[in-house]
Order: C-alpha cells, then structure tokens, then sequence
C-alpha cells in the first residue's frame, strides 16, 4: 500500500486552446502539492477546482474503464487517471499535458473523436450471423475455452484512443482504419458466432490491413494491454491463409517466407515480382537496373545457405504446428 | 427544433436497450447522452449479472433471494417478472455478441455473488459491465437510431398533462435545441456524486432524475442508499463483490474474519448491506487498520486465478492503492454504489406522467427494495429498458403529436441563460464539496436523526446558495465550469429527497439504518416513499408494497 507519501511539488504545463474564441494554442503553466501516487487526472481536477475552472477536458469514471481521458502526457498517449504523477516528474521534471495526436482540437484537451469513430464503424462492427448456422434457440451459444482465448485481450479495448493517438500510419494515411479499429474487426473474425469473417478479411485485406508500419507504439500506447499491433500481425496472418496474396502487402509477405524456406535468405529480384508481378517489375526496372549496376550480385540471386536443411526443419515444425483458429 | 417519435435520455445498458426496443418497433428513436454511449457508466460494472440458468437452479431461488435482499421492499409481482426474464436476457445478449467467461464445458460460467442461494452470476471476467455495453451498442448500431452524443439534458417539457419532448445543449457548440418528442424515456443512471466517497463515475449526477422530478414525475424510496462494501480506501475505486464470490476473505486489523460475527452461514457473501454495516461497527469497534479500514485478501486464489478473473481489480489496486492483490491485502472500506430509489415507474417503466418512461438505475419499479443484490442492476437495465422501449412504443402509436413553441424553449431555459448571464456568486465546485461532506459524515450508513436533520439545513442552504452560482468560463464550447453548475443543481434537489426521506423513515430496513430505530417495523413502513417536488421542498406520501408469495421474516445470512 502507499506509504504514508511526502508531498512533492507538481509542475503542469497544460496546452490550452479554444479555436471558436481565436488566439494561438499556449501552455498554461500550474503548481500543484500532490502524494507522488497521486493520479495525473486527480492533479488536472485539482487544477479545475482551485486554480482555473476554464481548463477542459473529458474524464469521467477515474478507473481506467470508460476511457474518456487519454491525452498525451509528456508526449506519450496516456490515461490520465491511471498514470501518477510521482513517476512523470521525477523522469522529466514536470508534466506537459498535450490533447491526443490525429484527432483535432475542439478545446484545450478535448479532441473530436468523430475520425476515430468513423474508421471504427468502417469496420461492421458488430456481430454478422450465418444465416446457415442460426444461433442456438432459447439457449446461449457453446464456446470452448479456446474459442473464448482467441478475442485475447480485445474485449478489454475501453475504445480511449490512446492506440489512434500513437500511430504513424494514421496520420500517414487516411485509408488507414487505426489499430483500435482493427483490433476491434480481429475480434469479429475470430468470433466463433461470425458468418461473415471471409468477407470481413476479404475487404480488409485490400482496404488497408498493409498499411501498418509494425512500430508498435500503439502496444506500447494501449492502457489495457489490448496489443492492437498484434491483433493487426494476426488479421494479417488470418487474412493470408484464409485468400493468400490478393495484393502488394500479402505477396510480399508470403513472397519473404517462400525466399527463406527455398534459399534460407531473400532474392530481391524474385521478391519484386512476387510483390508486384511482373508488371511491377517492369514499373521498377529503371531502378532495378541503377542498384544491378551497383550490386551485380543481385541479378545472380543468393547462394542457398549452409544450413537450409534446418530451416526447412523449422518451417515443417511451425506448419504442423500452427492451428488455422477459423 | 428537431423532430423523433421518441427521446431516450442517457445512452448507459438501459437507455440503449430501451432505443433498440423502440426503434425495433418502428419509430424514430433519438439518443440524447452527455457522453459517447461507449463511455457511459454501465461499462464499470463489474461482476455479473444474474439468471437462474443452471440446472440446479431454480427462478423461484433467484426471486426469494431478491426479496429476502430488499428486505422485503421490493415489488414482489415485478421481482417475479425481472427473475423470469433474466435467462431470455442473458442468452440474447450472448446471441448479440457479448464475450462473456466460459466454463470448460463451454457453457457460461457462473459465480457465487453475496445475498444469493446459488452461483448464478453470468459474467465477463471482472468487466461484465463493460462487454455488455460493447454487446448492446455493436447490435445498436443495425438500426437507424439518431445518437446526440455529448448533449446535456436542460429539461423534460411537459404541457397539457403529457409529455411534448425535451430541451438539451450541445456540448461541442453550447448549441441549445428543443427535441419535440411523444415520449422521453429516461435512463440517466444515478446520482452517486451526491456523495464524496463513492464508486460511481464523476458523470453520475442524477440528471436525467432531476429533470423528470421538476416535471412532474414520482420519485420512489430515495432514501435506500447503497454502499459497497469494498471499496478500495481513498480513491473508493469500485473493488468487485466477485472477488469474494471467487472466495476473498475479508479481515479485521486483528486477523479476525469478522463476518463470522454478522453472517455466520455465508459470511463474506451477505448481502451488501450487512457486509457494509459490519465493516463499519469493526472500525468503529477499533478492530480496524489505522486510519479506519479492513482489508481484503486474494492471495490465497493464486496469481492464475487472480489475474485472469480478476484482472481489472488488479490492476486497479496495483494503479490506484499500491497494492499487489497476488501478494498482499487489498485495503477496503464502504462507500456509495447504488440508488435503490429513482424515479416512479411501474413494470413497463411507466412514470405517472403521460408520456414519460424511466429504466436503469435512474428508475426504481422497485425490484431492489431496500437494498439491491449484486448482479441484478445489469440485468435490470436491460430487462426494465426494453420493457420502457416497448411500452414507449405502444404509447406514441396512439399519442396525439407533441409541440413545442418558442415560448416553450425560452420558458424552459430561462434558468440556463440567467445562469450564464451572472457576472459573480458561488462556485459551483464550492457547493458540490460541501453538499459531499454533508451527505459523507451525515447520511451514510447508520443514520442519526441529529446528523439528517443537520445534513437538511445544510442541503438547504446549499440550494438556497446555489440560486447564486455563477459560472466564470463565458466559452461556448465544452464549458465544463457550466455542467458543473447545472450538475450540482441535479445533486442539492436530490439529496435533499434522500434526507427528507430518510428523516421520515422511522424504522431500518436494509441500506436504511436508523441508530434510534434499530429494527423493521413491517406494521408501519412496509411501504414505498414517494416524494413530490413542490417549491417548498419534496412533498411525501407512501404507496404499498405488491405482495404475491413471500411474507416477510427476519433477515438471516
């Protein structure tokens, strides 16, 4: 349990803002003595009811379950209710309070949401039946264990946004659906109750799945250890066994896997057609020609590695191995 | 002025089951919610929800136990119907594509819950709340249902003895509009911030309540009050009456588990309100922690179990206590959870203002009576939800059309632009902290006429000062120092219900403890408060209990 904690002295600095009244965004800075466990949502409270009633921003249940108050907090996605203060001022000295990333501002730390829920409703989400496979009358659905295991952590996601804040891609790529959205499609296709994960993986597959970057800031982002880079790694998986390679990101994954069972290593050449076929490799072929100028290994192909025998070994053990979950 | 045939007035389990009934049937169904549905309160519930489904188990069980749980203030006509309904309601939430835990068969798992003869509390790990909130508003979503999210609720207009729809402002633009409608159905939730030490969201401010008891409506045994008792010490974080389902012992600072004292056959597992009274006698006994708390202990579950059923819980002690559950104590006391009372309705969810339905913890049909058994709160925000949809539904059929003039707008906002025209006065921050400390010391647990009749000239003034608030922020767009002001108008009315009541009620019966009248007199106050909003103050008069099977006994867990 918390010590009995000496106060320590709580520097904010809160960005404040509100576009319909003009001005430029500043940062407002406020002195708080708070216990070091002390929620950084308690100190913005504490801020609204004896320093500055103006300071805005959404909260509402402080257990980190209703997720309305993700903001950045020293430039990290955070739950305000659920970060405390002691550990951010001790690493950084103060605590900067900044609204969430790709969401624009409405005032001070409240963002509007309606990105975030649009690429959510892209999704369907909600529960397709087959009509083949009518739900159990009168009585709920059987579900093993291991049909509950497969939603992983998704039914945790409090849809805060703190993933949506953290990504790149989003910001990239308005065809980009977010990771919060896409977790929350896994956990569709992986119901056992869903007549429509075919089409489900079918549109994304072609609708944005690839266009992650792998960084996992959003695992790292994610308050409720959802893992949405990994949920997206499975979609990615489920998509590709379920269709194979409908497009550049599929081929080039499946293309990568075939060149490390044949060789062990990779074959650009080869790895461009199976990307982009073979009108893309005569899209890429200027190119192609300046790097073989440069590297003229490359049009040889690679030399099988030494020990092949054993990644093959490895690819049959993983094959056997590895359960559709569909 | 914007047009639906019907307006559901907070978008929690019940409000959103009650539209999906409404829209289901036909109409055109407006959602009006200060928040996004998804972050309603609903979704921090926690343990589960009942239904007699095992084999073992029997409806009939279920509805005793929820009678022998109110100590018998509950409806037992409307009991009967709630526990009938419970499987139907389960199984078609699990049909809309609720995650909920398993058993290793693959059926839904069960667990024990305090105050119930059988485990027959369905949950989601410690997140039930939250996955049938998911649940409901994913199906939500195959209808055309209009939501205002983020819209604050100014009032319920009512002319011409029925309901002619509502006035509300639009959080983002401070946009006020009228929403003309044939009936409203109000599922706001609680009021809990009435109190300090509470575990409900700080959104909980019983305005949906308030605004149907200036309009007219009933409001029904107010003074039943619920406090958990384990809340987790300081924050009074919500720690789940599951774990003790899951086998949590509680202790005393002596080591003593004390509930052998006060529920010697099920112990930890009595009902809330004889668990929360304990608590407090051993504190209040000197048999607590320093600084006046018990604890809970889960370490003897194991770190599987723990951190899988009880993963929400965890991390809440780890975040929110500095406590490890795996490993040590949880340090817990009670504090406010639950309103029993709410507003008058009937088992359609009725009001007795035509045109004015209520369902959730906002209403009271009364099935909780004096004291509510866990795990029935979710279940009656959808049972009594969809039953409100419907009997909305059948209403407008045959309703004539609602209007609502000019007149009416500025008549029913006048309050809001006065208060937004102030120039000085009190803070409504001021007033709210005051009115919590009040309710905390004075109308909690054990109740002494001294301190009611203290907490109601303090409420009193408070509304008197409350005339006076002023809000500072002039901005239009998300003006929290606004809501908070109108909030705490919603709070003073109420609390001055609960106290009223309460200094009414000469007798304890379940989460209402009277020191001077330490026992049930069923001869006198077997019967519902009804409070009626006059200028003057909450007029009260009582209705009767319906009675079918049950006669009352001495409570004995």
């Amino acid at each position: 349990m918390f010590a009995a904690e000496k106060l320590i002295t709580v520097p904010f600095d809160v960005y404040r803002y509100d576009p319909t009244r003009g001005g430029e965004p500043r940062y407002q800075h406020y002195e708080l003595r708070l216990a070091p466990h002390t929620p950084i949502l308690s100190g913005l409270l504490r801020i609204r009811d004896e320093l500055d009633p103006t300071l805005t921003l959404r909260y509402s249940c402080r257990s980190a379950i209703c997720g309305s108050c993700a903001m950045l907090v020293n430039s990290k996605s955070r739950l305000a209710c659920h970060t405390p203060v002691g550990p951010e001022v001790a690493e950084h000295g103060r605590i900067v309070v900044d609204p969430m990333r790709n969401q624009p501002v409405l005032r001070d730390l409240v963002v509007d949401q309606k990105p975030f829920w649009t690429r959510y409703e892209q999704m369907d989400p909600h529960l397709i039946p087959d009509p083949l496979r009518p739900m159990p009358e009168g009585r709920p659905t059987q579900m093993t264990p291991a049909q509950v295991d497969r939603f992983k952590e998704t039914p945790r996601c409090i849809a805060c946004a703190s993933c949506y804040s953290a990504c790149p891609a989003v910001e990239a790529d308005p065809e980009f659906p977010g990771p919060m959205a896409l977790a929350k499609l896994y956990r569709f296709v992986v119901d056992p109750r869903d007549g429509a994960h075919k089409a489900r993986l079918q549109k994304i597959q072609t609708s944005g799945l690839w266009l992650c970057l792998r960084c996992h800031l959003c695992t790292e982002a994610c308050p409720k250890d959802v893992r949405p880079s990994e949920r997206i790694r499975d979609l990615k998986e489920l998509a590709v066994r379920a269709q194979g390679g409908t497009e550049p990101g599929s081929r080039h994954a499946i293309g990568f896997m075939k060149n490390i069972e044949e060789a062990g290593t990779l074959n650009e050449l080869k790895l461009v057609r199976q990307t982009s076929g073979l009108s893309g490799m005569v899209a890429a072929a200027g190119q192609g020609i300046r790097l073989a100028r440069k590297k003229p290994e490359l049009l040889k192909g690679p030399k099988t590695i030494e020990g092949i025998a054993e990644v093959r070994k490895l690819y049959a053990a993983l094959e056997k191995d590895e359960e559709v979950p569909l | 002025m914007l047009h639906h045939d019907i307006v559901v007035v907070g978008a929690g389990l019940a409000g959103q089951r009650a539209a999906l009934a409404a829209a289901r049937a036909g109409h055109d169904v407006a959602v009006v919610s200060k928040l996004h549905p998804l972050r309603s309160h609903s979704g921090a519930a926690q343990g589960g929800i009942n239904a007699a489904i095992g084999a073992e188990d029997s409806v009939d069980t279920h509805i005793f136990d929820t009678v022998k749980g109110s100590d018998y203030l509950g409806d037992q006509d409307a009991i009967e119907f709630f526990c009938q309904q419970a499987g139907p309601t389960v199984i078609e939430m699990e049909h809309f594509g609720t995650i909920f835990s398993r058993g290793d068969d693959g059926s839904l798992a069960r667990r024990a819950f305090g105050g119930a003869g059988f485990p027959r509390t369905i949950y989601a790990a410690d997140r039930t709340g939250l996955a049938l909130l998911q649940g409901i508003f994913e199906h939500l979503s195959t209808e055309t249902i209009r939501i205002y999210d983020e819209w604050f609720l100014l009032s319920i207009v009512v002319r011409e003895g029925r309901v002619q729809g509502i006035t509300a402002f639009d959080r983002k633009s401070g946009q006020i509009e009228g929403i003309v409608a044939k009936a409203v159905i109000v599922a706001t939730g609680p009021a809990g911030r009435i109190y300090g030490r509470t575990t409900n969201a700080h959104s909980c401010t019983g305005d949906g309540i308030a605004a149907a008891y200036r309009a007219g409506a009933n409001l029904k045994d107010m003074e039943f009050v619920q406090f958990h008792p384990t809340a987790l010490l300081e924050s009074s974080i919500l720690i789940t009456e599951g774990a003790r389902g899951e086998g949590g012992i509680m202790k005393n600072a002596l080591g003593e588990r004390f509930m052998t004292r006060y529920a010697p056959h099920v112990l930890d597992l009595a009902s809330r309100d004889v668990v929360s009274r304990a608590i407090v006698t051993e504190v209040k006994s000197g048999r607590g922690f320093p600084g006046g708390y018990v604890t809970l202990e889960l370490m003897h579950l194991g770190k599987e179990k723990i951190e899988s059923r009880l993963q929400e819980i965890c991390d809440f002690s780890r975040a929110f206590a500095g406590v490890d559950p795996v490993t040590e104590p949880i340090p817990v006391f009670p504090a406010q959870h639950y309103m029993m009372g709410g507003i008058g309705t009937n088992m359609q969810g009725e009001t007795n203002v035509p045109g004015l339905y209520a369902a959730g913890e906002a209403a009271c049909v009364s099935i909780h009576g004096a004291n509510r058994l866990g795990g029935n709160s979710l279940l009656e925000t959808l049972v009594f939800g969809k039953q409100a949809g419907v009997a909305a539904a059948a209403y407008v059929s045959g309703a004539p059309e609602s209007r609502l003039a000019p007149t009416d707008l500025e008549r029913e906002t006048g309050h809001f632009l006065a208060l937004r025209a102030r120039t000085e006065g009190e803070s409504p921050r001021v007033l709210r902290t005051e009115l919590q400390q009040t309710m905390d010391q004075s109308v909690g647990i054990y109740r002494d006429p001294d301190d009611l009749y203290r907490a109601l000239r303090k409420v009193r003034e408070l509304q008197e000062r409350n005339r006076n608030v002023h809000v500072v922020d002039p901005a239009t767009t998300y003006n929290l120092d606004l809501t908070d002001a109108l909030e705490v108008g919603h709070l003073l009315d109420l609390a001055e219900v609960i106290v009223v009541g309460a200094i009414a009620r000469t007798e304890s019966r379940g989460a209402h403890t009277r020191v001077d009248f330490p026992a049930r007199d069923d001869k006198n106050w077997m019967k519902h408060t009804i409070a009626r909003w006059t200028s003057g103050g909450p007029e009260l008069s009582y209705a009767p209990v319906a009675y079918t099977r049950w006669d009352p006994t001495e409570r004995v867990y």
